[in-house]
């Protein structure tokens, strides 16, 4: 990373512990569920438990729907991966490729803008 | 014929109070649109205080499917929560909420084997059905706020254990399931790729394994019948292709094994009844929260289709080019009475195609109603 990038710092809920980094990848409808890249961090309204086959692939994830009492929590703490609820408007805040660094004991979502 | 506002039972005047919807698009069909409009049974089933009449429950759902939430009655029903809180209302609401959930699971498999009987018969299930459905879809809105409001009486009454979340939820056993299919498939040199492209055209032996799992797991998928979940094996192809190509089986099976599992619930010795009543009921909710949509997709699927076929069967005396699809623009109350007419269809099944948001958002295609119903 070059001295000259910046970040965002985006607040949310710690909902499962761990720290990861990687590209976005946004769900925006059911279609985009096909084409899940391998290391991402997946952005997404909430995760369902139906999505859950997804997880192996994914390094973090990123959820708009606030509360900790919900699947992506349960799902996540479970796999081992790290994630931040409550990230309010994430779809829209992030595009794919965006590099995001998830820490799931705080919540805080990193992005980070290359110049 | 009936006001398609009245589908939506007697929250509409509650609407207005609530301008933005909670949750965009998430039911589009008005016959399971129309099983929203129970939404306040649950609460009135359990006696939920602050509730005078069931215009006093804070939920809706609109004719384009977008549900409403009233934020300040939900405020005033969490704060009135708390002080009724006993270990006898907790286990009262426990009960009837695990009952709830039972019933649903029989009338489903009681519709699936009554389904070959008469109209008369196939209508009256199919209020069974619907009613439950109801009733679980109820428990579902006021998951949205109830497990909150115990988390929080739990730390109020002075306990500082972890949520009491399943050891193995729903979603981990789904996709134990799929790795399992993955790597049968693999076993019969059939690569995630593969499948995906030759798919239909596979062997036997591994379009019996498809065909299984999509049994097994019917009823995981959007809480939306008409989008495409794990009963459907061109869904199911793609989705093990997305989540399992590429990667190596050896890190996917060593990565899980040494995942962090939740935290147990502790011991409850020592512990008050207070915070045992709480821990048990909101254990349940958490769990719950991962069956809530299997529990009503499920029924759709599994017993709430062979009756609409039996249905249908009935219409096309007199209307032969009648579609089991049709039904479905039925509201429950129509489908009961034996109402269907053909106008009203027409009007509402043109304004549902009409909805590309709506189809898009959950990725409906054109002949996915046929494709879902007539088994083709």
């Amino acid at each position: 990373m070059s001295a000259g990038n910046s970040t965002t710092v985006h607040s949310g809920v710690g909902a499962a512990p761990g720290r990861a980094s990687g590209k976005a990848y946004v769900i925006r409808d059911a279609e985009d569920i096909m084409a899940v890249p391998a290391g991402c961090i997946l952005v997404l309204r909430i995760l369902h438990p139906h999505l859950a086959p997804l997880l192996p692939r994914v390094a973090g994830l990123v959820v708009e729907e606030g509360a900790i009492l919900q699947h992506a929590t349960t799902l996540a703490r479970e796999c081992g991966i790290p994630a931040a609820v409550g990230i309010r408007d994430a779809r829209n805040l992030f595009q794919d490729a965006d590099l995001l660094e998830v820490d799931g004991y705080t919540g805080k979502v990193t992005e980070t803008h290359l110049h | 014929m009936l006001d398609e506002d009245k589908q939506v039972g007697n929250m509409a005047e509650a609407a207005a109070r609530a301008a933005q919807p909670y949750r965009r698009h998430i039911v589009g069909l008005p016959l399971q649109r129309s099983l929203f409009g129970q939404a306040a049974r649950a609460a009135t089933t359990i006696g939920l205080p602050g509730l005078t009449s069931e215009l006093d429950f804070p939920a809706r759902l609109d004719e384009n499917g977008d549900l409403f939430l009233d934020g300040s009655q939900v405020a005033t029903l969490s704060k009135a929560l708390p002080a009724w809180f006993t270990p006898e209302t907790l286990e009262l609401m426990h009960t009837r909420h695990a009952a709830a959930c039972d019933a649903l699971v029989n009338a489903s498999e009681n519709a699936a084997r009554g389904a070959a009987s008469l109209d008369r018969a196939a209508r009256e299930l199919s209020q069974d059905l619907a009613d439950k459905m109801a009733l679980v879809l109820a428990y579902g809105v006021l998951s949205k706020f109830v497990p909150d409001v115990l988390l929080r009486a739990l730390a109020d009454a002075g306990d500082v254990e972890p949520p009491p979340f399943p050891e193995t939820s729903a979603g981990a056993e789904l996709m134990q399931d799929m790795f399992a299919l993955y790597q049968d498939c693999r076993a019969l040199d059939y690569t995630p790729q593969r499948l995906q492209r030759e798919w239909p055209r596979v062997s036997p032996q591994v379009f019996q394994l498809v065909a299984e799992f999509c049994n097994r797991q019917s009823g995981f998928g959007p809480l939306a019948w008409d989008s495409p979940g794990h009963e459907d094996p061109d869904y199911v192809v793609r989705l093990l292709h997305s989540a399992f190509d590429s990667l190596d089986a050896e890190q996917v099976r060593r990565r899980f094994s040494f995942a962090n599992r939740p935290a147990l619930a502790r011991s409850s010795t020592g512990v008050s009844t207070e915070v045992t009543a709480l821990r048990r009921v909101l254990g349940f909710w958490l769990d719950f929260l991962e069956w809530e949509t299997w529990y009503v997709r499920r029924a759709f699927y599994v017993g709430m289709i062979p009756l609409l076929r039996q249905l249908a069967a009935g219409y096309r005396h007199e209307m032969p080019a009648f579609q089991v699809a049709d039904l479905l623009f039925l509201d429950i109350r129509e489908l009961v009475a034996g109402i269907a007419d053909p106008a009203v269809i027409h009007t509402r099944r043109h304004r549902y195609m009409e909805n590309s948001d709506y189809l898009s958002f959950h990725g409906i295609d054109p002949g996915r109603l046929a494709t879902i119903l007539e088994g083709s």
